[in-house]
């Protein structure tokens, strides 16, 4: 009787399946983002109503980045903390760009200047740990690598 | 590498499974349009009993 398993994939058939799939993937999440770009300027649906793709776009791309870290894709000599607070700097301002956007554009609630600030504790707070996130994985990644290569 | 593999006496598919490939990967190889990875190719010359120069290495 064969041994042979159901899927004999080598490594030129993986290499075609994981080249096939993260193409896929690519175009599954920019599909949902083009959906709710398409439900929120044409539909004029709520914000409130696709919430359901913001949290999977966002822990996807969280989990994509920390991935992309943590196996070595995205290369980095040194973890430096100008690098960490740069990044850090760019999420904060993209972030508040975003709550401006969403708050006065999208959902045309005039927030004051006043209740703009109170958003941006919670855009400092969470872009924190995002970037806490990150770098975490990147350590746990390089450590990992590193040891990898002391055996 | 494929006279090499026939002088061994072996078709595509014994190769194949001999270095845990598809036969559609060996003859990719053998037609100079798939470059396998180093430890497939050191699966190859063992089974082949060559050397990697043998039959990987370009003639200068």
């Amino acid at each position: 009787m064969s041994t042979k398993p159901f899927l004999n994939m080598d490594e030129r058939s993986k290499g075609i399946a994981g080249k096939i799939i993260a193409v896929m993937y690519f175009l599954t999440i920019i599909s949902m983002q083009g959906v709710s770009i398409y439900r929120q300027l044409i539909l004029k649906q709520s914000i409130y109503d696709f919430q359901d793709f913001a949290i999977i776009l966002t822990i996807n791309s969280l989990f994509l980045i920390t991935a992309l870290l943590y196996f070595g894709a995205i290369p980095f000599q040194k973890i430096k903390v100008k690098v960490i607070l740069g990044f850090y700097g760019l999420i904060v301002v993209l972030g508040s760009l975003f709550t401006y956007a969403k708050y006065n554009i999208f959902l045309g609630q005039n927030l004051s200047i006043l209740a703009l600030f109170d958003k941006l504790i919670i855009i400092f707070a969470v872009s924190g740990l995002i970037v806490l996130f990150f770098t975490l994985f990147s350590f746990l990644g390089k450590r990992k690598m590193d040891k990898e290569l002391k055996e | 590498m494929k006279l090499a593999r026939v002088q061994k006496g072996l078709s595509q598919q014994n190769l194949a499974d001999l270095v845990g490939a598809t036969r559609q990967t060996i003859g990719l190889i053998e037609k100079g349009k798939y470059n396998p990875t180093l430890s497939l190719c050191l699966k190859i010359t063992k089974n082949l009993n060559r050397t990697l120069n043998d039959l990987f290495g370009e003639e200068l």
